[in-house]
């Protein structure tokens, strides 16, 4: 009788043992997943501090200011990929080579960006930028170039109807634009508000396509759809910009070649048209008609630092829509053309107190 | 001294599995710090922080619902992207969660015909949220950005 209650009672005991071991092991395992993580975020935290840190000494000249580092947490990533790819030490996320020796010496010798720099159609540069908001009534569509744009130039206003792979093709039929309900066409992105500047970013998906006369006639009747939707609103056709051949040769078609064809198409087409056409390449050529060495990873898409000139150059070339004329229709001048007016009025003024006195 | 015993094993039982189990719902978030730390995940492009003004065209939603966001995106390179979005109201989250997969299926969808290589690191897309926080990671590790997330009690 005593050995049984002896016996139940070491089974029992034995029960609460296995208990116990269960319990502590299952506290080892998610308490010990809980610790890792701990130690593991506070170890990723002191290496994130000391990737942006190392990004502010490895330069040329020495050091950059922390507060600059902070400010710019993906120079740091650039670095290295760039460190990667050239075995350099970079400043400003670009190896210093790129910063100071890819222009070309000699600007008179450069090639010429456009096929005719004559064309009334070129927005010229003002003396004044605008300011951000001259975007707010304006709709940027284009392809993985523009969204770039978008992403990195540090834009704060305008409507973005932009997509990967946008072809002239894709831009006139396909459900490309993205929005809560899905995708969705160009024009009837288009067709839900009201704009007053259509800035438009195609071609670099179309330098395979060498019927040129079909990229003309589309082009020409995707921006009339576009025109009827939006009537009052003015049309920016940037140009295509220069590829860095070296790094995007995967495609044989996308070469500098095509680019120039594209772009003294576009140009016709904007002189033919009266739209406005922004030659981007002006400052992102290197001087030989191709990309700026280093704009670009890949050889197509730009580094922040060149999305952000890019802004910078629409700010400084735009047109100033005049307000009617009181019969309904309203007057388009380019902002340096505004600037010269100004000024003739000016010196008008001035001549005319000398003709008093 | 029995009774005892299963009181403990109960009680540890009970504190160990809430310590490790559910997110956490009264999470403080420093936004920038996280979308920053998320950052490093991402290997195979640079990305560059997007000003706050586009974010709600990009990930559909009301500004009028979000506190605070902050986004890294490539300039065009690749489909990584980072999206940290704190809601006005831990109401919100779930909507949010779901404008962010929208997101990724569109991005999906363009990025089938133009890069399909892309398309797998959409399929990895991280959405995760906690309290009134709401992440999107499309990286290139994606189990480092767990263990960031889990740090901070996604």
């Amino acid at each position: 009788m005593g050995s049984q209650k002896r016996r139940r009672r070491r089974k029992q005991d034995r029960l609460v043992l296995n208990l116990l071991i269960i319990v502590t092991l299952v506290l080892v395992v998610f308490e010990g997943k809980l610790v890792y993580t701990m130690f593991s975020h506070h170890s990723s935290m002191s290496e994130a501090h000391a990737t942006s840190t190392a990004g502010t000494t490895v330069t040329s000249n020495g050091s950059v200011s922390e507060s600059e580092a902070k400010q710019k947490p993906t120079t740091a990533l650039l670095s290295e990929s760039y460190d990667t790819v050239f075995g350099e030490t970079t400043l400003a996320g670009l190896p210093d080579k790129f910063t100071t020796a890819s222009a070309p010496a000699e600007k008179n010798d450069t090639l010429p960006t456009v096929s005719d720099p004559d064309s009334p159609a070129i927005v010229p540069k003002s003396e004044t930028s605008v300011d951000d908001s001259y975007f707010s009534d304006a709709v940027f569509i284009g392809d993985s170039r523009m969204e770039g744009f978008r992403n990195a130039s540090g834009i704060t206003q305008g409507q973005f109807f932009t997509s990967v792979g946008m072809s002239l093709s894709s831009m006139r039929s396909d459900p490309i634009i993205s929005t809560s309900e899905g995708n969705i066409t160009v024009a009837a992105a288009l067709s839900g508000g009201l704009y007053n500047k259509i800035y438009i970013m195609l071609g670099t998906n179309d330098l395979g396509e060498y019927d040129w006369n079909s990229f003309r006639d589309g082009f020409i009747s995707t921006m009339e759809r576009f025109q009827e939707i939006q009537p009052t609103a003015i049309i920016y056709v940037c140009s295509v910009i220069y590829v860095d051949e070296s790094k995007a040769s995967s495609t044989q078609y996308v070469n500098n070649a095509n680019v120039d064809k594209v772009n003294s198409i576009l140009l016709d087409i904007c002189a033919e048209k009266g739209y406005y056409y922004l030659d981007l390449n002006e400052f992102l050529s290197n001087g030989y008609g191709a990309l700026i060495d280093g704009a670009s990873s890949d050889g197509v898409h730009l580094y922040a630092k060149y999305c952000q000139q890019m802004l910078d150059y629409l700010k400084s070339h735009y047109i100033e829509v005049e307000a009617s004329d009181g019969e309904g229709e309203s007057e388009h001048v380019t902002g340096a053309e505004t600037e010269a007016a100004a000024d003739d009025e000016n010196s008008d003024t001035e001549n005319s107190g000398e003709e008093e006195v | 001294m029995k009774k005892w015993t299963w009181i403990i094993c109960f009680a540890a039982m009970t504190l160990g599995l809430t310590a490790c189990g559910g997110k956490k719902e009264n999470v403080s978030v420093d936004i920038p710090k996280l979308a920053e730390e998320l950052l490093t995940t991402v290997s195979s492009d640079q990305l560059t922080e997007t000003a706050s003004d586009m974010l709600p065209s990009i990930y559909f939603y009301e500004p009028d619902d979000v506190a605070s966001a902050v986004a890294y995106a490539s300039s065009g390179t690749t489909a990584c992207e980072i999206a940290v979005i704190q809601s006005k109201d831990a109401k919100n989250t779930e909507a949010i969660e779901k404008l962010l997969q929208t997101r990724v299926d569109n991005q999906s969808a363009l990025y089938a015909s133009y890069n399909e290589s892309e398309v797998s690191r959409l399929d990895d897309a991280i959405i995760e949220s906690a309290g009134v926080y709401t992440v999107l990671c499309v990286c290139d590790d994606t189990d480092k950005a767990e263990e960031i997330l889990d740090g901070y009690g996604f």
